[in-house]
């Protein structure tokens, strides 16, 4: 399956093609095949289990996935064969479901350690403490978090929806070439996902690529998708534009899964 | 325990060699010790009651994880400090020992506390400490290394707090030790509703196995409220044992902050008692230990009256060959309803050949107690690791800044700002990698 156009297509950004992956013995993804270009937004739905949060994990380098075949190329390299770190440096991004807490670990330093391995990847200088400050208030600013946060343990104490907001402002502050953002909306009342589909939105633009995995159409009102695709038993059973999460709110995701099975 | 008692014990074990040392070293010197710190027949007690117990043996449970050679490896359990400089009698008021380490030696002084300087064990250049009249403690067995302080002892830092107070006492090791053995002695004791800020810090060392040997005795009365940070930074030649024996009358509060990262191996042996109704108990305690270096630690807390609390936290961190053992017993008396015990106890293994054990215990003889505990040990958390990996942080300096978390909690318990940087260096000073990636700041 392809997200792009071949007359108007950037080049691609993460090529995926054939991609199957056991996760303790059990076949997750049947080959998934999926071209991602720079400036686009991808979204992939798909019911529970259908294998959507697998793919962005095995993309970002979590352990304990086994690719059984098929490949992926970040920018024309081999992304299986980067460490996670090393992906995350190249400009991949990952927005966690559940963003775990570190106690101990400020957000602070993990923001700035985090930009300074990105821009000594990309050959930059690295941000003196005056530079980063300047760098992530006015982020901080959009995503409505309250400055001291920056002293508190990441994500300590944190609610769902400001683990969430910090994500976004964990991707804002290191502007990856390609988000993922798993279940980015799960768990936000309506004003929290406003606040987060704005931040996602402020990274829009022909240098960053997001692709939004979620479970429901409505991160979709407030994030528009270039393209959406259907996950169901491991496989891309549709893709489409917007019109197609639309027509899935209506018809629910049985009518993918009959597909899929069939 | 009496001695009395003790002879009527069906079986007396064999002596070992240590023992027999430990004994020809206090009869060699018993004449010669100060009367003020201990009594000549307290020591005589303390004597008799060791050499009935015996040393300590790693077939014991109590002392399965304590490095016992590191304290038979000392060569002389006589006090260093036995010197003939030393024999001035106590309370002189005269320096004792002379010169003072060097200033660099000597951590900052801490705004607003009085300092105490005692050196070998003895003290230095300040006024004399009467003794605070704490009734002499009741070791038993897995506490016996307290008996050798009893026996021994030069000096003894005596705190009676009536109001409040902030008082920083240092325990230094100097190299006139080498080889010998120092008695650290601390007594305090707090009048009602008093209160008092405590640091007692053991710093220094030498380079031939030492014996810092202490013992700690609290009571509070009622009211009182007594927060004690303990740093333990003895040099890595040194066997270290402190026995803490507290007593805590109704209403009040003990707060223990305890940082153990010095010497070849450091064995604490606590009992604390909460005697009186409402008392209250919060012991906060990491241990950080690479090489072979082994710190255990033997807490119990006996529960005697209604409506007491404990809140027991524990961190250890075993890097390299490193073992860390910590032993917590909560006791809840029948005279005890309404207690409330909390007890979280966390190991951290880092090094391929390291050991961390933990043994919570809790004994419950009565209804309507609340009682938490948890007991945990194991390698770093993967999914905290991949989160911090995902974010571009590289593996080594990940590990670095979770090991730095885990022992998070308790450091940020150390309400006082110069005694928390205090202990995060000394931490971190056992943890290079910590240090590199500069989590500090």
């Amino acid at each position: 399956m392809s997200g792009t156009d071949s007359t108007t297509a950037p080049a691609a950004l993460l090529d995926i093609r054939d991609l199957h992956v056991k996760v303790g013995g059990q076949q997750v993804l049947r080959g998934i095949s999926l071209t991602i270009g720079a400036g686009q937004v991808h979204a992939i739905m798909g019911p529970n289990g259908s294998g959507k949060s697998t793919l962005a994990h095995v993309l970002a380098g979590r352990p304990g996935y086994d690719i059984v075949s098929g490949s992926a190329s970040f920018e024309g390299r081999d992304l299986f064969a980067l460490a996670p770190e090393q992906r995350a440096r190249a400009g991949l991004f990952l927005g966690f479901q559940y963003p775990v807490e570190i106690p101990g670990v400020n957000n602070a330093y993990l923001l700035k350690a985090a930009l300074n391995a990105a821009r000594r990847e990309r050959s930059l200088a690295e941000l003196d403490a005056f530079e980063f400050l300047a760098v992530v208030r006015a982020k901080i600013k959009l995503m409505q978090i309250d400055e001291s946060f920056l002293s508190r343990g990441v994500n300590e104490g944190f609610s769902g929806g400001e683990k969430k907001r910090n994500e976004i402002l964990q991707m804002l502050v290191l502007e990856p070439k390609l988000a993922l953002l798993d279940e980015t909306d799960s768990g936000l009342d309506i004003d929290a996902l406003k606040v987060v589909a704005n931040g996602i939105n402020s990274l829009r633009g022909p240098q960053h690529a997001i692709v939004l995995v979620t479970h429901y159409q409505r991160m979709l009102d407030y994030v528009v998708p270039d393209f959406v695709h259907v996950l169901a038993r491991g496989r891309i059973v549709r893709s489409g534009d917007r019109t197609l999460a639309l027509e899935l709110e209506k018809r629910g995701y049985d009518w993918v899964s009959g597909q899929a099975a069939a | 325990m009496g001695a009395g008692m003790l002879t009527a014990a069906a079986a007396v074990p064999p002596r070992s060699a240590t023992l027999e040392r430990i004994l020809s070293d206090y009869q060699a010197v018993a004449a010669r010790l100060p009367e003020a710190p201990v009594t000549r027949e307290a020591r005589t007690r303390a004597m008799r009651e060791l050499s009935s117990l015996g040393w300590p043996k790693s077939s014991d449970e109590q002392w399965r994880y304590t490095n016992l050679r590191a304290f038979e490896a000392v060569a002389a359990f006589a006090p260093a400090a036995l010197t003939p400089a030393a024999l001035v009698p106590a309370p002189a008021a005269a320096p004792v020992r002379d010169p003072l380490p060097s200033a660099p030696e000597l951590p900052p002084t801490l705004p607003g506390f009085e300092r105490l300087v005692y050196i070998d064990g003895v003290r230095y250049q300040h006024a004399a400490t009467a003794a605070a009249g704490v009734a002499g403690a009741q070791w038993p067995a897995e506490q016996r290394l307290g008996l050798l302080c009893d026996m021994f002892a030069s000096d003894v830092a005596g705190l009676r707090i009536r109001g409040t107070a902030a008082i920083e006492v240092l325990f230094l090791t100097s190299a006139a030790a080498a080889g010998a053995s120092c008695y650290p002695r601390l007594q305090v004791a707090l009048e009602p509703g008093s209160e008092l800020q405590l640091v007692e810090r053991h710093l220094g060392g030498t380079d031939a196995p030492t014996l810092v040997c202490a013992n700690i005795e609290v009571e509070l009365a009622r009211g009182a409220r007594l927060v004690h940070y303990r740093l333990q930074q003895c040099g890595l030649h040194t066997a270290f044992a402190d026995t803490l024996c507290a007593r805590l009358a109704e209403e009040s509060s003990y707060r223990v902050r305890q940082v153990a990262i010095g010497a070849a191996c450091a064995r604490t042996s606590a009992q604390v008692r909460l005697a009186g109704r409402g008392a209250a108990l919060s012991w906060q305690a990491i241990a950080v230990g690479r090489g072979q270096q082994v710190h255990d630690t033997a807490l119990k807390v006996e529960h005697l009256a209604a409506d007491t609390r404990t809140e027991e936290v524990f961190r250890g961190i075993a890097d390299e060959r490193a073992r860390i053992a910590f032993s917590g017993h909560i006791h809840i008396a029948a005279s005890a309803p309404g207690s409330d015990t909390r007890q979280s106890l966390r190991g951290l293994i880092e090094g391929a050949g390291a050991e961390v054990d933990l043994r919570p215990r809790l004994e419950i003889n009565t209804d309507e107690v609340k009682a938490q505990h948890g007991a945990t040990t194991g390698a770093l958390d993967e999914n905290l690791m991949f989160y911090l990996l995902a974010r571009g942080i590289d593996r080594d300096s990940a590990r670095a800044l979770l090991k730095w978390a885990f022992l998070g909690d308790v450091l940020r318990a150390i309400e006082l700002p110069e005694v928390r940087r205090a202990a995060e260096h000394g931490a971190a000073g056992q943890l290079p990698d910590v240090m590199a990636v500069g989590a500090l700041t």
